[in-house]
């Protein structure tokens, strides 16, 4: 569904993203996650036709990005969505149906299903005299209004309570259960790591990684193993009356459990623990990857 | 560019703007516009009068100075025993005045005298011996104009027409009932010039006794309220003749361009609200193009002053409205119109807060009116005038006549530069420009290199440029016109060259500086010859059009200066051709060799190409003795 091939984008003497490649299938929710300057929104831009790319190809739906095909198909949210404030939700949605040539009767159902999903209420208020997370909903019912395939959402939930975020981010999730292909940039890493079903880590303008979260973890990650003994053995520390050893190998366990039976001990338990995203983030982040 | 869509968009950018104001507001403003449009028509024909009564005299209906205190509404009656100094300024018994020893007073005599004077010659013109009362009469014209259809006219007789359709009561020759002895009334005169008629003994008798207002008067036959604008002197003394100021003229041009300096504003802050805060990020994203996006914004504040001309010019000609005349009023303030929204829009999307915005359209408004307006005011002075085109809106409200080539001449150079104006402001209307704080060079960079996609368009953008190089070579000329000439010509040659060579390059660096040309020698040289090639064509075409706007004698002391001999030879018209063509080819090419490599090495490559164009333009000055 997208194609995005070698995007680069310089501004003046600065480059803001550099050789980005990567694809998206149909249905796929896409999140892109970096340090502030990454190179996320400007890339979300290239794909939306906003920004022209130095260099590269972006596609979009079959049709390259910028064009007024690929916009039909296209939802757009930016970070910041300042509306019209003298408009009511309900005008200002009509005049961005029309824009997308939707039929009256189709865009009257479509404005008042998205947002009775959206638990809008007060359609009749003006812009201006509503709640930050009141305008977010209407900017994705708009970004909804001309039904498109793909939807572009950069920091959806960017500055909402953890309340409306919560609802953001599920509407988001049912939104990519209905087939929509998304790609989206979100700071709180709990988020993508739950919706998302692949990831672009994004540092200093280059994809430094991408994939599955379990291939990120396994790539980038790492795995620690507790092991719980009855014996004291080297490295061990007292816990509740037993001894807990970390390692991160198996090897490791394999020879905790020598060392415990070599002191007429046991191995009573073992866990296992992954990576977070976060925690693959902030290492390929602090270890200044720019591959 | 979808009407449709645009369309749609400028329907919102009524509502949405309209959504911002409550009914109250409208009502009250609703409100005070009827109260104004009733008010002014009132105010233009009766005067405000608030001197009303300021002066008291105490007088008695037995002096002879009665009727002229009592039809002046200066004056108040006051009974002539009442405290001189206190409750009266002047006390009139019989003959004798008597003033208060105050500057009110002195100024009441004076005025007295005044009214005296009126008063003497309203019941002169009265007479029905007006040879009698007018022993001695001399007849003043003004000739200057040669195009009017509808002679000079003031209060009744304002309908008379040239073609001697005449319904008046004697204005312009009249209708020759006079007494004194004249058979027929003098004819009017196509010429404008505003005389009595010159039949026989019309000058002595016949027509009713306005004769002489209108000989002070003429400046122009227009109805309704505009005629009662025309102004002129209406007594019938000479000490009270005065030449014509153009009041009439400078009324006209200031209630046409007064509007569209509050249009621009909200204008200016439609599109600078788009900007900040991103709010316009979103209908870039939409599939509309940003021309359906300019056009629609822009078609509500068009259509506004359209409208409010429109509505001007008829209730100009009140009671009697042509509409033909009202649609040539709103033709010729169109570019006007465009002119100022054009150059509003691209100062919108330079600036890059509201603060900057109040500078833009201070400069807008400044610059513009100049433009439009003070031409305007000396509409009856010369051809010149002709380069505003409200100057064509004054003279259609005073029944000239107003030629094809006049209206060329006028309208299409503020068309084609509110054109240009439009068309570098798209450039720059995308999410690159119009949501950071990109530098104004930079800006200009990119609103030069969006319209430059290959050679054809480089020199496309080059013709299109000229109203600007002749715009700014004008503004030079007459900043150095006071200068002695042996420093002012050479500063002229080199005001004209430094702006015709930026005019033929500056384009082609931006389209370098965003890779829009291929690299090396050769491709350099062809961009920059077709920018050559564009401004030579353009150049010709404009020096056409003028022509074809200027009177034939005009044309042919132009050729017979350019010449000396009159008619060139065949060598030296092509000679005359050719060197322009080559000059420009040449300083253009240098230029795009020197704009391909770097900005420094475009900027020692445009002054290499100064220096020849320079050379050239003092070698053809100095040849023709100039």
């Amino acid at each position: 569904m997208i194609e995005v091939r070698d995007l680069r984008k310089e501004y003046g003497g600065f480059t803001a993203v550099e050789g980005s490649t990567f694809s998206v299938d149909t249905g796929e929710v896409y999140g892109i996650i970096g340090p502030n300057g990454a190179g996320k929104t400007t890339t979300l831009k290239m794909l939306a036709g906003l920004l022209e790319p130095t260099a590269g190809d972006v596609s979009v739906a079959g049709h390259d990005a910028g064009t007024t095909e690929m916009r039909r198909k296209l939802g757009f949210l930016p970070e910041e969505s300042p509306l019209y404030e003298e408009m009511t939700p309900l005008s200002y949605l009509h005049f961005f149906a029309d824009l997308y040539d939707v039929a009256d009767g189709v865009a009257d159902r479509r404005i008042h299903d998205t947002l009775d999903e959206l638990d809008l209420e007060h359609r009749d208020r003006q812009l201006g005299d509503m709640s930050k997370g009141m305008k977010r909903k209407v900017a994705i019912a708009r970004s909804l209004i001309n039904d498109p395939d793909v939807l572009i959402y950069d920091e959806p939930a960017s500055g909402l309570d953890p309340l409306t975020t919560n609802y953001v981010i599920d509407f988001t999730s049912d939104l990519a259960e209905q087939g929509k292909t998304i790609v989206f940039s979100a700071h709180n890493l709990y988020h993508v790591e739950s919706i998302c079903d692949r990831i672009a880590i994004m540092n200093e303008g280059r994809v430094v990684a991408q994939g599955a979260l379990e291939d990120l973890r396994a790539e980038h990650g790492e795995t620690e193993y507790h092991v719980f003994t009855t014996v004291e053995v080297p490295g061990s520390v007292q816990e509740n009356g037993r001894y807990r050893s970390v390692v991160d190998s198996m090897e490791g366990v394999e020879r905790i459990r020598a060392d415990a039976q070599a002191a007429d001990g046991s191995v009573v338990d073992i866990r296992t623990e992954e990576s977070s995203l976060e925690e693959v983030f902030l290492d390929l982040a602090e270890s200044g990857a720019t591959t | 560019m979808n009407p449709r869509k645009l369309l749609r968009i400028a329907r919102w950018e009524v509502t949405k703007n309209a959504g911002g104001v409550d009914r109250r507001t409208i009502v009250v403003g609703a409100l005070a516009l009827l109260a104004v449009g009733i008010a002014t028509p009132y105010a233009a024909t009766s005067g405000v009068a608030v001197d009303s009564g300021i002066y008291r005299v105490g007088i008695t209906n037995e002096s002879a100075y009665y009727d002229v205190v009592r039809e002046d509404p200066t004056f108040a009656v006051r009974d002539p025993q009442a405290d001189l100094g206190e409750e009266i300024e002047l006390r009139i018994d019989r003959l004798a005045i008597d003033a208060a020893p105050t500057p009110k007073a002195a100024a009441a005599q004076t005025e007295l005298r005044s009214s005296v004077r009126a008063y003497n010659n309203r019941q002169m013109r009265q007479e029905s011996n007006q040879s009698a009362a007018f022993p001695v009469r001399v007849s003043l014209g003004y000739t200057e104009r040669t195009q009017v259809r509808e002679v000079i006219s003031t209060g009744d007789g304002q309908d008379q027409t040239a073609d001697d359709e005449g319904t008046g009561d004697g204005t312009d020759g009249g209708d020759g009932d006079g007494s004194g002895g004249g058979d027929e009334g003098g004819t009017g005169t196509d010429d404008g010039s505003g005389t009595d008629g010159n039949g026989n003994d019309g000058t002595a008798g016949g027509g009713g006794g306005e004769n002489i207002d209108d000989v002070a008067g003429g400046t122009g036959g227009v109805g309704g309220i505009a005629g009662q604008l025309a102004g002129g002197n209406t007594s019938g003394t000479p000490a009270d003749i005065s030449p014509p100021f153009p009041f009439q003229s400078l009324v006209l041009a200031f209630l046409f361009v007064l509007p569209l300096n509050f249009i621009i504003q909200a204008y200016g802050s439609t599109m600078v609200s788009e900007r900040l805060n991103r709010r316009g990020e979103l209908l870039l994203v939409a599939p509309v193009s940003r021309f359906d996006i300019i056009g629609g914004k822009t078609l509500p504040y068009l259509t506004g002053a359209i409208g409010i001309a429109a509505v001007i010019a008829a209730a100009l000609e009140l009671p009697a409205v042509d509409p033909v005349s009202v649609g040539i009023s709103v033709l010729a303030v169109t570019p006007i119109a465009l002119l100022f929204l054009g150059a509003t829009f691209l100062g919108a999307m330079f600036a890059r807060s509201f603060k900057e915005l109040t500078f833009v359209t201070v400069t807008v408004t400044v610059s513009l009116t100049t433009y439009a307006f003070v031409p305007a005011i000396f509409t009856d002075v010369g051809a010149v005038a002709l380069i505003s085109p409200l100057t064509i809106v004054v003279r259609n409200l005073q029944g000239q006549a107003i030629g094809l080539g006049e209206f060329a001449f006028s309208l299409v150079p503020p068309l084609l530069t509110a054109g240009v104006f439009f068309g570098l402001g798209a450039g720059i209307y995308r999410e690159e420009d119009m949501f950071t704080q990109r530098s104004i060079p930079l800006k200009a960079l990119d609103a030069l290199a969006a319209r430059v996609h290959g050679k054809w368009s480089v020199a496309a953008v080059t013709a299109i440029l000229l109203p600007f190089v002749f715009v700014t070579e004008l503004v030079g000329v007459a900043a150095l016109f006071a200068i002695p000439d042996a420093l002012s010509i050479p500063t002229m040659l080199v005001v004209v060259v430094v702006v015709e060579e930026f005019a033929k390059s500056l384009h082609v660096y931006a389209g370098y500086a965003h890779d829009r040309f291929e690299a090396g020698l050769w491709p350099a040289v062809v961009v920059g010859a077709f920018s050559g090639i564009g401004f030579f064509l353009g150049e010709k075409i404009m020096l056409l059009a003028q022509l074809v706007g200027l009177p034939s004698e005009v044309v042919e002391g132009l050729i017979a200066t350019g010449t000396a001999t009159g008619v060139p030879s065949i060598p030296i018209a092509i000679g005359f051709l050719l060197a322009p063509l080559a000059l420009h080819v040449v300083t253009a090419a240098i230029s795009a060799v020197g704009a391909s490599r770097n900005r420094r090495a475009y900027l020692a490559a445009v002054v290499v190409a100064m220096a020849i164009h320079f050379a050239y333009n003092y070698t053809v000055v100095s040849i023709g003795g100039f």
